[in-house]
């Protein structure tokens, strides 16, 4: 067990670095660089560019930057912002609290509503619940979320008034977006949810147990759902990816805080610093969570215990 | 036939948003609109009433500004909010002329080299600083020192070479050549005074803690969210642009940042943010006749959006190619057709209302495809059988480079120029880019590129028009003409205003004439804000002055 956390722990961190190294390199190769959005080119002229290149270090060759980032970073030196001259760490960590509670709240919103869902449409089979329950699968999966996030907003925002457009202070900022990322998630689980159930429900074992006499519900919620839920912890990891990467889009319609909107306008901008500093920070989230799911299924599934 | 129900559901949320869209109110108040004509006007109570005390204007971005500090930071976004925590020692009036502000008097020296101005002595700056001629030297000199590495401020402030202080109030700005647009570029919010000690408190952290001596006071910045700044009790020096003479009527003025659309002009019809800035036109009509809500609109002053022809490039070198181009693009139809009669069409180099606009360009250039047609013709360009036009078996095209993203809907006017000269036989390739900078300024590979400038002073046109020293970065136009170059040189430096005037405006004929541009719009400043707010103010350059601003109860 101690030894599999420990290569787990490794492979982790050469997902991180390798991420890091990937978004390094495509940011090289864009086109375009930061003192595009420092300078006005139309101002300029080609000595200032080029001091500022040199001042920012943007001139030197692909290895040289590269060596100069990886080299800062090992020594827990996230640098500056190339436009502004923040240092990226505090930045990041002061607007990270607001992403990972609309990351955590569309998260709930994602498990809630899909598993029960997809349990309900299991169970009533081809009933009025199994239907809207597809639709909010399809809905949840296919609808992008900046159309849906206006929708939402238009109608119980603007319209009726019942919880503020923007901002990320208290609660009820945290609702209509929470919904609108929390329903792509839910598009996943209730599709999955209800294909394992059906298959779990068709099993001998739940035959054996209805025999023993057991009530419907007590197969059903306590030895079907149980059985059916593996599948959707795997699930886990890859929603909370989902989450992360949705954060951008919505924090940039409800106009909230967070990293989202950090790492979106430093994309523009391509202040680089700033871009690595986020991706290292979502990349860390993201092997934790999958560290976790993959411990947690022991607990879950005795028959992964026993392998490991 | 359950799902029915859910259709239903959807077709409520749909009629919801239909209604919210069209937003339906029967009676349609009269939205204060000023367009244009007088930049410089909020809107007129019908009634003038005294300013209510207090409250908090929140003012919604559409971007959130890099920083604020007015040395570094040239957008536009960011200027917006210079005018509310810095002053300026000088400040231009809708006529253009010059008046006193932190600086009382000035003299300039004949050869036009000095200029020493005398300082108010009662200001201070946020932070208890006392206001004297070390902190305009130490404003100024911060710009020019390369460390600091300022842009849009450095170009506003050349030809300054040194700063000296005569005593603790007089201050001497010396240049290394003469120039016109000096003074009137020291009224550029760019060109604010920050306060040394808090410069030397944060360093570079200055744009993230703002020190200046204006009307409100920064209290915090949650990035991307909103900057909050206070109200000035100690405040009672704006220049003669502001009515209100003491301290502000707000308590509290919180600009939040809103880049979604849909979020921004929302959240001022629902009455969760009182005022927002960049209403896209399809929504202008519906602000105005809402009884809420009010609309104002200043035209900016520069350069409007014009599209320039590379000269480098054939056949553009050909003045006939050129003016075909002239006659071949139908700027009224796109400009209806793209901004809804929200936005007025340009027609000269130079923005409306600025210093020797030349408004008998107005309707000048009709556009004329049978014309255009004949000038290609000359030129021995002729209609080959795809309806393109061929000389010497090469195809006659023109490569268009924009920027991306489409800002103000500029990708699309691209588009349908497109359409337009195909008409007359050039295929128009667009090429749609967010590297402008090297597809533009270090490769030169367009034949036409758009631009605009805010900009305070027609000397703006120098850098635009007048041929480059040697070695120096080429213009985007790549014009080069010893008569428009000689009329420039002197207008920068004429000290006769009306001569000066005259000046410009043979520039801007000559620029017509020699079909160097296509200019397609000036770009106006939106502001909806709901009925309560009154007195909110702009400069010459669309920048709001928030000083005479209030919320009547």
């Amino acid at each position: 067990m101690i030894k599999a956390i420990a290569v787990k722990l490794f492979t982790s961190l050469l997902v991180v670095a390798g991420s890091l190294l990937l978004v390094f390199t495509i940011l090289y190769l864009l086109p375009g660089d930061p003192v595009d959005s420092i300078l006005d080119p139309t101002q300029a002229t080609p000595e200032m560019i080029a001091n500022l290149r040199a001042q920012l270090g943007t001139d030197q060759p692909y290895y040289v930057q590269l060596f100069h980032y990886f080299g800062h970073m090992a020594r827990g030196d996230f640098g500056e912002s190339l436009l502004t001259s923040e240092p990226v760490l505090p930045k990041i960590l002061d607007n990270f609290p607001a992403t990972l509670s609309l990351t955590l709240t569309s998260a709930a919103v994602s498990v809630v509503v899909g598993v029960l869902l997809g349990v309900l449409s299991a169970i009533h089979r081809n009933k009025p619940i199994d239907i809207i329950a597809r639709i909010v699968g399809l809905f949840g999966i296919s609808m992008p979320t900046f159309w849906s996030g206006i929708l939402l907003l238009l109608v119980f925002s603007i319209h009726w008034g019942w919880f503020p457009a923007m901002g990320s202070d208290g609660w009820r900022t945290l609702v209509l977006p929470s919904i609108t990322l929390g329903l792509i998630g839910a598009g996943f689980i209730v599709r999955m949810v209800r294909n394992s159930m059906l298959e779990v429900i068709n099993e001998s074992f739940i035959v054996t147990l209805r025999s023993k006499g057991l009530t419907e519900r007590a197969v059903m919620y306590r030895h079907a759902l149980r059985n059916a839920l593996i599948p959707a912890v795997t699930l886990m990891g890859t929603l909370v990816g989902e989450m992360l990467a949705g954060t951008v889009v919505i924090e940039t319609v409800f106009a909230r805080q967070g990293i989202g909107r950090i790492i979106s306008d430093a994309l523009m901008a391509k202040d680089f610093p700033v871009v690595q500093g986020v991706i290292f920070f979502t990349a860390i989230i993201y092997v934790a969570v999958n560290l976790i799911v993959d411990l947690s299924y022991s607990f879950i599934d005795p028959r992964v215990r026993r392998s490991a | 036939m359950k799902p029915l129900s859910a259709i239903f559901k959807h077709t409520a949320w749909i009629t919801a948003l239909v209604l919210v869209l069209t937003a339906c109110s029967g009676n349609s108040g009269s939205g204060g609109t000023n367009t244009g004509s007088k930049p410089d006007s909020g809107q007129s109570p019908a009634a003038t009433q005294a300013a209510a005390q207090g409250g908090d204007l929140s003012f919604a971005l559409a971007t959130s500004p890099d920083t604020l500090d007015p040395a570094r930071s040239g957008l536009a976004v960011a200027i917006r909010v210079y005018r509310a925590l810095f002053d300026n020692l000088v400040v231009q009036l809708p006529d253009s002329s010059i008046k006193p502000w932190l600086a009382t008097e000035w003299t300039i020296s004949d050869d036009g080299l000095d200029y020493t101005f005398k300082l108010r002595q009662d200001v201070k700056f946020h932070d208890g600083t006392p206001f004297n001629a070390d902190a305009v030297k130490f404003s100024f000199e911060r710009i020019l020192d390369p460390a600091t590495k300022s842009g849009n401020a450095l170009a506003l402030l050349t030809p300054l070479e040194s700063v000296d202080v005569i005593d603790d109030y007089t201050v001497k700005l010396h240049l290394s050549k003469p120039s016109r647009a000096f003074l009137t570029n020291l009224s550029s919010a760019s060109l604010s005074i920050v306060s040394p000690a808090a410069v030397a408190k944060y360093g570079d952290q200055f744009g993230q803690n703002p020190v200046g001596t204006g009307p409100f006071i920064f209290v915090k910045w949650d990035q991307n969210q909103q900057i909050v700044l206070k109200r000035n009790p100690d405040y009672k020096w704006a220049p003669e642009t502001i009515e209100n003479k003491g301290a502000p009527y707000l308590d509290t003025l919180t600009f939040k940042i809103v880049t979604e659309e849909a979020t921004r002009i929302g959240s001022v019809q629902s009455g969760q943010v009182l005022a927002a800035e960049t209403v896209p036109p399809q929504n202008v009509l519906a602000l105005k006749n809402d009884s809420k809500t009010q609309l104002i609109q200043v035209n900016t002053s520069g350069l409007p959006y014009t599209l320039f022809i590379n000269e480098k490039k054939e056949p553009w070198n050909d003045l006939k190619a050129r003016q075909a181009l002239q006659y071949g693009i139908d700027v009224a139809t796109i400009v209806k057709t793209l901004y809804l009669g929200t936005y007025d069409q340009a027609w000269s180099a130079l923005a409306p209302g600025m210093t020797g606009y030349d408004a008998s360009l107005e309707n000048a250039l009709k556009p004329d495809p049978a014309k255009a047609g004949q000038l290609l013709d000359e030129l021995g360009w002729v209609k080959g059988a795809d309806g393109i036009r061929e000389k010497d078996g090469k195809q006659l095209t023109l490569n268009y480079v924009d920027g991306s993203p489409n800002r103000e809907k500029r990708n699309d006017i691209a588009v349908m120029i497109q359409q337009q000269l195909k008409a007359i036989g050039i295929k128009v390739n667009v090429n749609i880019t967010k590297d402008t900078t090297t597809v533009v300024y270090t490769n030169g590979d367009y034949d036409i590129y758009g631009n605009s400038q805010v900009n305070v002073d027609p000397n703006a046109l120098y850098q635009f028009y007048h041929t480059p020293a040697q070695g120096a970065r080429p213009t985007i136009a790549n014009y080069s003409n010893p008569e428009t170059d000689a009329l420039l040189e002197q207008a920068a430096v004429e000290k006769d205003d009306a001569k000066r005037a005259d000046l410009y405006k043979q520039i801007q004929q000559k620029i017509s004439a020699d079909a160097v541009i296509i200019p397609i719009y000036v770009f106006p400043y939106t502001v909806a804000a709901a009925k309560s707010v009154q007195g909110l103010k702009f400069d010459l350059t669309g920048y709001p002055w928030f000083n005479d601003t209030s919320i009547q109860k």
